[in-house]
């Protein structure tokens, strides 16, 4: 068993345990395991980027709300920075769209749970260079909104003196590879998301009866746990073996293509695992719709799934014809 | 259902990388025909060379020629092989499943007679499974073998049999016992090797949807074949067969069929920065390739480690074959051009044989819909937590 099995496997215990209804945040805090792939100097929970992913798997598997993909990302910016950890939750700004203008940061973006955060980051260029700045939630304009899951996915507003906020350089690339991990958040959430959808509709399936006999016997339905099957099986190996080489160093092309795996992968699981449920999948009631809310609402983060797709497809047609196959088998 | 992600080691990257070379040098772009996929042409002189470099009967014990090499070994041969549309023909199926289910359940007698020269790619193998009125229902099979002597006496037609007027051997899926004595249809059902220059067999291609004439209509008229040429056991030949589909299922022949086209489109691209809807398929398309690849190479390392994964390779089949037809499409909707023969570059060559040959993908080595009945058998419920 490796150190992400036992990773997986605590936090599937803590998870299990949580009862309904009830914020799992405040135990996941607990144990540490948002702070993961944090490096320990910068108060974190040590780990490097799978052990990240095998907790973000098992959070999708369980479609549980809280903010910790936000709060590893937002502890490793500040570790990147040379800064500390607290020990709340952290909001990231996802994407460019803020502006240092006359040593005022203005701009506004959709920020996952921002108003409950500690700290709300952004990466901000300053004459051509990243750096991290850091606001406490009261210092900016926050608007209440929700995803389509629920989400707190906040209007945020900012027009704040740099000054007035803690600010430190961060590596060059920064930007970009706060793109590149956001993404490859989603895509691990939504990897473990699959996998839960195709159980429960492997599950239902043989439980619901039909003209007699359990609709999983039927021919039109297989073919429905078929494609919900191989929506997770390409999810999962895509969104690993993306981590991975992340891990490696670099990785943006592994990501851009899992993202565009899992974008795939959702659009067909969800939709057969919906019609297999028939009306009960679409409930509040049953727990389905729980995780396809989820799945939906991600698509959507750190760059919808087609803006990975060109800018790989760009990378595929700029390296020419004999570079396609070494980089698919690299 | 279980795939593990795993990556190339130190010895198979060396291996790919000798695999790569030798076929810039002995096979150079522009100096022969590419073909798609396990469809290409058949070249006795080329398979005689792969046998002499070891990539035959890789994984087969080396007493028999073979070399024990790991079914990833072989993923990483076949792989190169395919994507450079090298002539494998000739010994396909003789390396992909003859080789493997004679060594499975062959004879000590049978092992020495067919593995050597299996492994030295100059035996060539069709699969005698389907039948006029069975194909998806293979049990239901009419041709029928019936003892004779120190042998049997087969009578029937097989059909839809690549390369059966010119391989040296097939391996026919018959019924020994009557469904009325064996019980099930599945039960009475043996594995005959049959030498396809022997009295009574009677091979005749049947033109292909391409022009091309491998495909054929074998009649199989008092055929006698002896006891040392019954594969395994008498009325296991289900079971034995079952094994076979699954050599023949989870490979990367189920989704590089295609892949030659969307590298010569690639190809034939202007410098510079591509339109939207050329980059959107492009993105789609190494996004796919390369979950592909590395579930395929999932697939072969959990064989090397003991499981077999017939499930899985029935689910990567069902989606590998689809996209080999979907970035197809993709393709055809991006081009101007009015695909006519003859072709004027290699690209509308290897365009209008993929567009031609396409719905047969999803069809050969059973169809989706079989694929979607065996996999959903394997997913059972889990009663996991969540």
């Amino acid at each position: 068993m490796t150190g992400q099995d036992l990773l997986a496997e605590t936090v599937e215990r803590l998870l299990n345990a949580t009862p309904p209804g009830e914020d799992p945040w405040v135990d996941l805090a607990a144990g540490g395991f948002a702070w993961v792939s944090v490096p320990e100097s910068a108060g974190g929970s040590g780990g490097d980027l799978r052990d990240a992913a095998s907790v973000l798997r098992v959070a999708g598997r369980h479609a549980t709300s809280a903010p910790i993909a936000e709060t590893m990302l937002g502890g490793r910016l500040l570790a990147g920075a040379g800064l500390k950890v607290s020990g709340g939750s952290l909001a990231v700004v996802p994407g460019p769209g803020l502006a240092v203008v006359d040593g005022r940061l203005t701009g506004s973006a959709v920020v996952a749970w921002a108003a409950e955060a500690d700290q709300v980051l952004a990466v901000v260029d300053l004459d051509g260079s990243p750096v991290l700045a850091a606001a406490r939630p009261e210092q900016l304009g926050i608007e209440r909104r929700l995803n389509m899951a629920d989400e707190p996915r906040d209007d945020v507003r900012f027009d704040v003196a740099l000054s007035e906020l803690v600010t430190a350089p961060l590596p060059d690339g920064a930007a970009d590879d706060l793109q590149r991990d956001g993404c490859l958040t989603r895509v691990v959430l939504a990897a473990g998301a699959l996998q839960a959808i195709s159980e429960m509709t492997i599950d239902y399936t043989s439980q619901r009866r039909q003209f007699g006999r359990p609709i999983a016997t039927f021919q039109a339905v297989q073919h429905h746990l078929v494609a919900v099957a191989q929506s997770a099986v390409r999810a999962s190996m895509a969104a690993e073996t993306a981590v991975r080489t992340v891990q490696g160093g670099g990785g943006a092309w592994e990501v851009a293509a899992a993202r565009v795996i899992v974008d795939e992968a959702t659009i067909e699981g969800t939709r057969a695992a919906h019609q297999a449920h028939g009306a009960m999948g679409v409930t509040r009631e049953y727990g389905l719709q729980r995780y396809t809310r989820l799945l939906w609402a991600w698509r959507h983060e750190y760059r919808q799934a087609r803006e990975w797709r060109r800018w790989l497809g760009s990378e595929v047609a700029s390296s020419g014809a004999d570079a396609l196959w070494p980089r698919i088998t690299r | 259902m279980h795939f593990e992600v795993t990556e190339l080691g130190a010895v198979e990257r060396a291996l790919q990388a000798e695999v790569r070379q030798f076929l810039t040098e002995e096979l150079p772009r522009g100096s022969f025909v590419p073909g798609l996929g396990m469809n290409a042409a058949k070249d006795p002189a080329f398979s005689a060379k792969l046998g002499r470099r070891g990539w035959l009967g890789m994984t087969l014990p080396e007493e028999y020629g073979g070399h024990r090499r790991s079914m990833v070994e072989r993923l990483v041969v076949t792989e190169e092989l395919l994507r450079w549309g090298a002539p494998v023909g000739h010994h396909w199926v003789a390396d992909r499943q003859s080789g493997p289910i004679i060594a499975r359940y062959g004879t000590e007698e049978q092992k020495r007679r067919f593995l050597p020269p299996i492994c030295r790619g100059i035996l060539s193998f069709s699969i005698g499974m389907s039948e006029p009125d069975s194909g998806s229902d293979l049990a239901s099979l009419a041709t029928r073998a019936v003892r004779d002597g120190n042998g049997w006496l087969l009578n029937g037609r097989k059909v839809w049999t690549t390369g059966a007027a010119v391989n040296d051997w097939m391996i026919v899926l018959c019924r020994t016992t009557p469904v009325e004595e064996g019980g099930d249809k599945r039960s009475g059902l043996s594995q005959l090797m049959v030498e396809l220059s022997a009295d009574g067999v009677v091979a005749t291609p049947i033109p292909f949807i391409d022009g091309t004439a491998d495909f054929c209509d074998v009649m199989l008229e008092d055929v006698y074949v002896p006891d040392e040429q019954v594969l395994g056991t008498i009325g296991a030949g289900w079971t034995q067969n079952t094994s076979e589909l699954a050599f023949e299922r989870g490979g990367p022949d189920r989704w590089l069929s295609t892949y030659l086209v969307v590298e010569e489109y690639l190809r034939g691209l202007e410098r510079g920065p591509v339109p939207h809807e050329v980059a959107d398929l492009l993105g789609a398309a190494a996004a796919n390739y390369w979950v592909l690849h590395h579930l395929t190479l999932s697939i072969a390392r959990a064989v090397d480690e003991g499981r077999s994964p017939s499930i899985e390779a029935s689910l990567v089949k069902e989606m590998g074959t689809r996209f080999e037809q979907d970035v197809l499409s993709g393709i055809q909707a991006l081009i101007d051009l009015e695909p006519g023969l003859p072709a004027r570059s290699m690209f509308e060559r290897l365009l209008v044989t993929a567009t031609l040959t396409a719905p047969s993908f999803t069809i050969r080595g059973g169809t989706n819909e079989i694929l979607r009945s065996v996999a959903s058998k394997g997913l059972a419920p889990s009663g996991g937590s969540r």
